[in-house]
């Protein structure tokens, strides 16, 4: 009786295996942190692909493919962590990944999955070395960061009309190179005048020291190159405190969560962020299927998301139109509208796309000034 | 801003800082005193206070409460917050660490850890992996010295902080209970020889440790405005190094630590390049264990004596 039930499950189990080997199916990784401080970024491109996923399957799906299949990894925005994920994803012979958040974890993670020909977007990670590595199928939807220390700059310079600036760093790839973009465009025209540059701890509270330091100095600017949680933390102590420096801040702290966490200490802080997109149908339908997807309000869409939506959509419609081997060229030449507005990619992998200057009103994000053109919205 | 202005508003961010170090330095201390036990589930004690508070002061505000009756609410707040975390600190200490009370220490400190992590993915799995933004009960407002700020939100804490503190100081010196944890800590067996509930003593012990834990998480969360599941780790390094300078088992050493390591931090951002502070603060504490190894006011003797 024994044996026959052993003969019994081994058939079963043979038969799942061949079950699995028959159906084909398409394997999108994800690499994003779900873990840590910034697991609310990670979550939101998790989700941005997922909806993606689920959009494009209900309007027919893939050809020849049984299922889409998301393998979600956890880069936890460290670049061991992150290298580790890319491996696994590799091993399980993912057809593309989409990853990762944080630019530390993005610069080494990619180089695995280069050097296994599989296509990477990354969805976030903005550091400008990324995409000048010479990768042939290695894609990025944000705007890099040269544009957006530029931005800042042009924004401080001749809106702001601003003399001293203090900077704050928390020393890691994305927020440190960022400051660099600063001090460097900053230097092409001597304008700016750089009192202090003050550094934190991702993960420490209290930022009241240094901000009494800053308090001291005086700077027209407070520059603030730090990831959403220290940024609702030190919106707040600034105003506690009463600074009266303005607040400059970047894309990371562009989320619904800055201004959920920071509430009133928030109001009419400046960020830097890729300029507004006109209307279009793609985005009109991703915010509605996002929004239902996962029970938020339209406004409460983090702003990763969207790119996460347009990283799938172009693997998944690359994938219907030329096959998996020849995805890179087909992302590459391919010319669409997305839910980020005209994508199109240069030789590096970087598309065209220009920052603006945002403002908290009303603890919403509203276009501010267009540095490109030196007006107001 | 002038230069003594200047000064009082780091002096200010600095007893602030170093009062909720303190309060968590304490639990460490009292925990390790009573049964020499790294209690690293302590951080999540913190964090747990934390969201409990954050639970019971969102309900209150909900019901428009806060506004009405402040003193209350803060009462129902850090009341409900600590009873909690003094339940959890029993029970973990029922479940954790009772059983491994006669077992190697390091089979203790490994359990410690197990429920440090069980704790922490716990809070992740219950209250989400984002920040959670506390309601803002405290306000804005604030008292000016010269040009320095200190808010009422900053008094609250600190003079809540510095009550308990004392409140602990009375309860340790001048009571029967107290009298009794003191005598457990110095010797168990001795202790039991004379009549001590040892079990009963280490379990008020856990109630106690992590109770103040909790009230520091609260007011970190009210504070500084968000909790999030992993906050705890930062504060749980700190307050740890705060705990062995002062010299680990020790009640005011824990309290004078906690204000040490508060004033090195902000000392140290306020004159000194930033990116150093962390290095510092740990530099400090092995200096002082280099030139002092059982802790500024800790006894080199605290092994069981018999």
């Amino acid at each position: 009786m024994k044996k026959i039930g052993i003969f019994v499950l081994c058939i079963a189990v043979i038969a799942c295996f061949s079950g699995i080997a028959t159906a084909k199916t398409l394997k999108i990784g994800t690499m994003s942190p779900l873990t840590g401080p910034y697991a609310q970024d990670g979550t939101y491109i998790l989700q941005g692909v997922k909806t993606a996923v689920k959009a494009f399957e209900a309007s027919g799906g893939l050809p020849g493919y049984d299922k889409i299949e998301i393998l979600a990894e956890d880069s936890a925005c460290d670049g061991g962590k992150a290298t580790m994920a890319a491996n696994k994803l590799i091993n399980s012979d993912v057809s593309a990944i989409i990853g990762c958040y944080c630019s530390s974890a993005t610069l080494p993670s990619s180089i695995p999955v280069d050097e296994a020909g599989i296509v990477m977007l990354t969805p976030a990670s903005t550091n400008e070395k990324i995409t000048e590595r010479g990768f042939k199928k290695f894609f990025r939807l944000p705007p890099r960061d040269d544009v957006q220390g530029w931005s800042a700059v042009k924004f401080m310079e001749n809106s702001l009309k601003a003399k001293t600036v203090a900077l704050i760093d928390d020393r890691q790839t994305y927020t440190v190179g960022l400051v660099d973009n600063i001090k460097r465009f900053a230097k092409e025209t001597g304008k700016l005048e750089f009192v202090a540059h003050e550094h934190i701890t991702p993960g420490d509270k209290d930022f009241t020291a240094i901000l009494t330091s800053l308090k001291r100095l005086n700077p027209d600017v407070i520059y603030m190159s730090i990831y959403q949680p220290e940024g609702s933390l030190m919106a707040r102590q600034v105003k506690q405190l009463e600074i009266t420096s303005t607040l400059v801040t970047e894309d990371a702290c562009f989320q619904p969560k800055f201004t959920e966490v920071g509430g009133a200490a928030t109001e009419g802080i400046y960020l830097t962020f890729a300029a507004p997109v006109a209307d279009n149908p793609v985005r009109s339908d991703f915010v509605k299927a996002y929004s239902k997807d996962w029970g938020v309000g339209e406004n409460e869409i983090g702003s990763f998301s969207f790119f996460a939506y347009d990283a799938a959509m172009l693997v998944l419609e690359g994938v219907k139109k030329a096959g998996v081997e020849k995805l890179a060229e087909t992302i590459r030449a391919s010319k669409s509208l997305g839910a980020t507005g005209e994508i199109t990619f240069d030789e590096k992998g970087d598309r065209a796309l220009a920052h603006a200057v945002w403002i908290v009103k009303d603890g919403a994000f509203v276009p501010y000034y267009n540095p490109l053109t030196d007006t107001m919205y | 801003m002038d230069t003594s202005s200047f000064l009082i508003q780091q002096l200010i961010n600095a007893i602030f800082l170093g009062s909720i170090f303190s309060l968590i330095a304490l639990g460490y201390t009292m925990v390790y005193g009573i049964i020499q036990l790294i209690n690293f589930a302590h951080g999540e004690m913190f964090t747990a206070g934390a969201f409990a508070g954050l639970i019971v002061l969102a309900g209150l505000q909900k019901v428009g409460f806060v506004d009405s009756h402040f003193i209350i609410s803060m009462v129902l707040v850090f009341g409900l917050g600590m009873a909690y975390v003094a339940v959890l600190g029993v029970s973990i200490e029922q479940v954790a660490y009772k059983p491994l009370r006669n077992a190697s220490r390091l089979a203790a400190i490994l359990s410690a850890l197990g429920m440090s992590i069980f704790l922490s993915n716990g809070m992740m799995l219950s209250q989400g992996v984002s920040d959670r933004g506390f309601p803002n009960a405290l306000g804005w407002e604030g008292l000016k010295i010269m040009d320095a700020k200190i808010s009422y939100g900053q008094v609250f804490i600190i003079i809540l902080a510095f009550a308990l503190m004392y409140g602990l100081w009375i309860f340790v010196t001048s009571t029967k209970l107290g009298k009794a944890m003191r005598a457990t800590a110095q010797n168990k067996p001795m202790a039991r020889m004379l009549g001590i509930n040892v079990d009963k003593t280490i379990r008020v012990t856990f109630m106690i440790g992590p109770g103040l834990g909790a009230a520091a998480g609260i007011m970190v969360g009210m504070y500084y405005g968000s909790v999030r599941f992993d906050m705890g780790f930062i504060y749980m390094i700190k307050a740890f190094a705060a705990a062995i300078l002062g010299g680990i088992g020790s009640i005011p050493g824990a309290m004078l630590g906690g204000m040490i390591i508060g004033f090195v931090e902000v000392g140290w951002s306020a004159f000194l390049p930033s990116e150093w502070k962390d290095v510092t603060t740990f530099v400090v504490m092995i200096l002082v264990l280099y030139l002092k190894p059982s802790g500024l006011l800790g006894q080199s003797a605290t092994e069981e004596k018999v």
